[in-house]
């Protein structure tokens, strides 16, 4: 996985800027850069805060911040790796969530499916992929415009079926799942880790994972050795509205109510934390465990801020300036040939 | 006589302007290395493209192990045991060495959910050692390994793949392998290849003609699309495949020559100990008023780096060029622009053209700064301009509001060119300037080349064929290596003869 | 599955100016208040802010970009034009617009010399810019009492005509002369249309897109002006729907996303349908997130209709 990154930083342009390119070749062994990054984060704000947030209290709060946004975040890192881009992350969730508030016991409807929800759910986002992935696939048109459009069908949608109501969810069940932990670890982190467990096995260890890479490394190439890109792409892109589900579900666990508005905000620390644990935007480069590092630096980041007492305003704007400057190193310029 | 087991019978394939191949019957026999030569343009390409199922033959037969083939492109090719080694490989360079070997065919080694790891390295490891790659390691990145191993792994991959769809004595083509190899690597690469014939049949394609005699069982030579001879070990020597190359006579009047003027003595360009590392070095010219001067030399040999350095896409790393006596350094092709070099490049729709966009689009573009009064352009000097370069060069276009994606390929390369004459250059760069235009058209490109220098434009030229660079030019600077190797003169009615040059080339 | 989506020899202008036409009509047909002169003034306000925010928009697509960060310049703009013209006064309107052309600036110059792709690079400062309009003020701002005849320049009319309208036309008129009549219109249009061409023919690139953004900045800042002023208010999320707005008044006038083909001109018609959409689907009655369902799907298909995808081997 090192090794595009590595053939890019002797690429000539990498090479008339030393500090881009070792950069570079640094941040890409691996996750490397992002220990240390994650490190360099917790210790600044460790001397901020004098301490308080490096307590064990504060450790586990950033545990169970972390665990919603990286399950997002693996999920939206898969459609990275194939060179793809899904900006339909917040319709989709929110759809997912306006649907699930309905059939859990609810102050609205009379259905209670109890834990049937899941697949439901799960359903409703996988369709959603599956539309993201036909659209790229067989009209061929280019991700990131499809699944703009995508954004808002999936919001309206959700809007529409939710009337714009907040939802009460009345299901005790969901909401100690959602904010219990086991020996202290928080249940959603667990629930994270899980999903990061299957993509890491999928993605070393089966036929399906070594394709997501070579379709990120080169398209025409492995078009060439046999493997059905278009159908790869359209499962990853329903793989990606599944976990979407699965965050959906967990969120309006914890909040113990659903909106149409339940994705809100959302896509774009996301988006931040895929780069920033060092899934590079030109495919083909960084897996799972980088998208778990990179939920956490966000994760740490964001709740550093808030213990420093930072506007909470500030947030998206550290969050844009860390997207623009980690998709800055780690994308392979050579690949994309034209920036556009 | 081995036994046959790939046969071209009478093929024929014709591109707009060009017969690639014109009848040509050609055989690979069990276990042999076959050499095959030709000059840039002589068919090879086609030729391999066919055997590969890329393209298909016009006319004539393709049989396989005495069936008929019908390939639908490279993975066909490679499940009847027929595949192409690249240069450079064709490996995905994110991916691990064991993961290209065996990529889209991981089910042979079970198909279970997960795949066996170990297994694949382990069988990886001996794939690698057949083709003296046991210090490689499986899991290293293709893209951290060189080129050499680049090579050599593609060769292991399509062995591995002729065993697993059952193929006895696949057939390997290796276009060009060595000019990417230090001369140890090119030592060991013959040697493998030697011990591969014992279960493999080896097309070899070079343009080092020494190394193909030293090598090859047998050598076919390719000249305009034709067979011109198939020689066994021992029969030929560089010398008469040289000849073979290139044919005997020029033919007369074939590229105006009777158009042909002597140039002025004012030296337009003035290149000094140019050096682009690992490229080409100590390379210097004078261009004249009015002259053409054709750059020769084999892929490789640094003559497109030169002109790209003259153009300036790209930066020498030493070295001096004055145009008109001035010195100048060229850091962008704006630059190179401003000097008033004009670069007529070999892929006109991407480099040379806006095709999405009109004729007068394209021919303006460059002169947009004198159409103006004020900050606002002046549509009816765009249109004058447009017009007088579209009359001037002859282009058949329906409308100056036409999109350039409709033109034929000549009249899109006279836009090309227009573009750079309404920009008045006063040196011309054309790189392959009739290639992919018909022969008719072809002629018309000849003569403006022939008016341009009579009206003392000086023009740089790489041809697709020796011959044109002989018949096209005042003379001719032959690069071999990255270096100047000769200089020929080329006047009006003492034109060399292409044997005579072609010595200097391989 | 290949889809021919391209209608053979038609421009997509022409079958923009036909869906115009007949949307005029299904609407007409569908209620009778919908061609009443109280609601062409409600769409054509209603287009002018489209027309705004579309004209700088369509200067990125031309180039093949695309500026995610309009929304949040309008917003922006929204909240620093109603903090600042209590003081200020008319120079309000100046201040405001050099933001947005400092906006787009700063889009240009990240997009052209980090080498990343528009799309990201605008995600990042839009998050930048929103942020930067909730710390200036979280809630929102009205008009300041002394201020009412200034933002009424706008809201103001001449006889019948509505002086955004004219706004509109202005800018309008401005961008067209610029993408016709100036080597930088021509410019955009050559780098869309083969940037590497253009690159080897001398032009400067870096520039001419770094232009194009600070022109979509430009047009957004004006959009934000007219919504504030016609809202009488400013705040963070006014510009929210205007991203996807934008993009569907570009591709819906048949700009296509592959750069290099429409203009100025289709923009104008894709607001007109955009407002008239819009519109005439809350007259006749549809709920206005089955409305954004719609404009989702809308999108989608004008994109794949106008698509060049000869020039892009690798669609991702």
């Amino acid at each position: 996985m090192d090794g595009l990154a590595a053939a890019a930083s002797t690429a000539p342009r990498a090479a008339t800027r030393p500090l881009a390119s070792r950069l570079l070749s640094f941040a890409s062994k691996g996750t490397r850069g992002q220990i240390v990054a994650l490190a360099i984060v917790m210790l600044i704000f460790a001397i901020g805060t004098a301490g308080t947030s490096v307590s064990l209290k504060n450790l586990q709060t950033i545990l169970s911040l972390a665990g919603i946004p990286m399950i997002i975040c693996l999920a939206i890192h898969q459609v990275v790796v194939i060179g793809a881009m899904d900006l339909s992350t917040e319709g989709v969730i929110s759809l997912a969530a306006v649907t699930s508030g309905f059939l859990i016991k609810n102050p609205f409807t009379a259905y209670d499916i109890g834990f049937w929800v899941i697949p439901v759910a799960i359903l409703i986002g996988g369709s959603a992929g599956l539309v993201n992935g036909l659209i790229n696939t067989k009209i061929r048109m280019p991700s990131f415009i499809a699944t703009l459009g995508m954004w808002w069908v999936t919001q309206g949608l959700a809007v529409i079926i939710g009337k714009g109501n907040a939802v009460k969810m009345l299901d005790q069940r969901f909401q100690n799942i959602a904010n219990g932990d086991v020996m202290g670890i928080p249940v959603t982190i667990l629930i994270a880790l899980g999903v990061f467990a299957i993509l890491f096995v999928v993605q070393r260890r089966t036929r399906f994972g070594r394709y997501l890479y070579a379709i990120g490394g080169d398209e025409t190439l492995a078009r060439q050795a046999g493997i059905k890109v278009d159908r790869v792409k359209v499962i990853v892109f329903t793989i990606t509205g599944c976990i979407y589900a699965l965050a959906s579900i967990l969120l309006v666990a914890r909040l113990a109510s659903s909106n149409p508005r339940t994705g809100k905000d959302l896509m774009f620390p996301a988006m931040t934390a895929v780069a920033v644990g060092g899934v590079s935007l030109s495919g083909g480069v960084g897996g799972a465990l980088n998208a778990v590092f990179g939920a956490l630096i966000v994760t740490a980041l964001n709740n550093g801020m808030v213990l420093m007492k930072v506007s909470p305003y500030l947030q998206n704007a550290v969050n844009g300036i860390v997207l623009i400057a980690a998709v800055a190193v780690t994308i392979d310029r050579k690949k994309i040939g034209i920036i556009k | 006589m081995g036994e046959t087991i790939l046969e071209l019978k009478r093929a024929k394939k014709a591109f707009p302007g060009v017969t690639a191949l014109d009848g040509v019957d050609f055989r690979v026999e069990r276990n042999e290395i076959l050499g095959l030569v030709g000059e840039n343009g002589a068919g090879k390409s086609t030729l391999m493209k066919i055997l590969i199922g890329l393209q298909t033959v016009d006319e004539g037969e393709y049989f396989l192990r005495g069936e008929r083939a019908a390939l639908d492109g490279p993975s066909a090719a490679i499940r009847k045991g027929i595949g192409m080694v690249f240069q450079e490989g064709c490996m995905i360079p994110n991916l691990s060495v064991m993961d290209n070997l065996f990529l889209g065919n991981e089910d042979s080694f079970g198909r279970g959910p997960l795949m066996p790891v170990k297994a694949m390295a382990q069988a990886a490891r001996g794939e690698l050692e057949a083709v003296g790659l046991g210090r490689l390691n499986p899991k290293s990145t293709v893209g951290d390994i060189s080129s050499a191993e680049k090579q050599m792994l593609e060769i292991a991959r399509l062995l591995w793949l002729s065993r697993l769809y059952g193929v006895d004595n696949p057939i390997l083509i290796l276009d060009e392998p060595t000019t990417v190899l230090q001369e140890s690597e090119v030592e060991r690469l013959f040697s493998i290849l030697g011990a591969l014939k014992a279960r493999a049949s080896i097309v070899f394609i070079s343009h080092r003609l020494e190394e193909v005699v030293q090598l090859s069982d047998r050598i076919v030579v390719l000249k305009d699309g034709r067979l011109m001879a198939d020689l066994g070990r021992g029969q030929a020597d560089v010398k008469a495949i040289e000849r073979l190359m290139v044919g005997h006579e020029l033919a007369v009047e074939h590229y105006r020559e009777s158009m042909q003027t002597d140039c002025g003595s004012e030296v337009v360009l003035c290149v000094k100990e140019l050096r682009l590392g690992g490229r080409f070095e100590d390379f210097s010219m004078d261009l004249h008023r009015g002259e053409i001067v054709s750059l020769v030399g084999l892929m490789g040999s640094g003559k497109e780096e030169v002109c790209r350095c003259l153009g300036g896409s790209e930066v020498p790393d030493s070295g001096s060029i004055a145009v008109h006596g001035k010195p100048a350094r060229f850091a962008s092709p704006k630059n190179a622009i401003d000097a008033g070099i004009g670069i007529v490049p070999i892929d006109r729709r991407n480099d040379g053209l806006a095709t999405s966009l009109d004729v007068m689009s394209n021919i303006n573009l460059l002169i947009l700064d004198r159409m103006r009064s004020g900050p606002f352009l002046k549509p009816a000097l765009e249109k004058a301009s447009a017009r007088r370069w579209v009359e001037e060069c002859l282009i058949k276009t329906p409308s100056l509001q036409t999109s350039c994606s409709t033109l034929s390929g000549g009249n899109q390369q006279k836009v090309v060119i227009a573009k750079w004459l309404a920009a008045e250059a006063a040196i011309l760069v054309l790189d392959h300037p009739t290639r992919g235009i018909d022969v008719g058209a072809k002629d018309e490109i000849y003569r403006r080349i022939r008016a341009l220098a009579a009206a003392g434009l000086s023009i740089i030229i790489m041809c697709d064929t020796l011959e044109e660079d002989i018949g096209l030019s005042n003379r001719m600077i032959v690069m071999k290596d990255g270096r100047i190797v000769r200089e020929i003169p080329c006047p009006k009615d003492a034109k060399p003869a292409p044997v005579a040059v072609i010595g200097y080339i391989v | 599955m290949k889809m021919k989506l391209r209608i053979a020899g038609i421009k997509p202008i022409y079958i923009s100016l036909g869906m115009f036409f007949l949307l005029v009509a299904v609407f007409t047909i569908g209620d009778r208040t919908f061609i009443s002169l109280y609601n062409a003034q409600t769409i054509l306000n209603a287009v002018a802010i489209l027309l705004a925010v579309g004209l700088g928009q369509v200067c990125v697509i031309l180039t093949g970009g695309i500026d995610l960060s309009v929304g949040s310049i309008m917003s922006l703009v929204s909240v620093v034009f109603m903090l600042v013209i209590g003081q200020l006064g008319a120079w309000a309107y100046p201040v405001v617009m050099v933001l947005g052309l400092g906006a787009g600036f700063l889009n240009g110059l990240i997009v052209s010399k980090l080498r990343i792709p528009s799309f990201i690079a605008t995600l990042g400062t839009q998050g930048i810019l929103i942020s930067v309009a909730y710390l200036l003020s979280a809630s929102p701002l009205s008009v300041p009492e002394n201020s009412y005849g200034l933002v009424d320049i706008i809201n103001g009319s001449i006889g019948p005509v509505k002086n955004v309208w004219i706004i509109g036309l202005v800018l309008f008129a401005g961008f067209f002369a610029m993408q016709a009549y100036t080597r930088l219109g021509r410019g955009i249009m050559y780098i869309g249309a083969n940037e590497r061409m253009s690159y080897l023919s001398g032009l400067d690139i870096d520039r001419i897109r770094i232009l194009a953004f600070t022109f979509s900045g430009f047009g957004a800042a004006v959009a934000g002006i007219i919504l504030s002023a016609t809202l009488y208010s400013g705040y963070p999320s006014i510009g929210g729907t205007y991203v996807l707005n934008s993009i569907a008044v570009v591709v819906v006038g048949g700009t296509a996303m592959t750069g290099g083909a429409g203009g100025v001109l289709n923009t104008l018609i894709g607001s007109l349908i955009m407002g008239i959409l819009n519109n005439g689907m809350t007259v006749i009655g549809i709920d206005v997130y089955a409305q954004q369902v719609f404009l989702g799907v809308l999108i989608i298909v004008a994109v794949a209709v106008t698509f060049d995808r000869r020039k892009l081997a690798i669609i991702k």
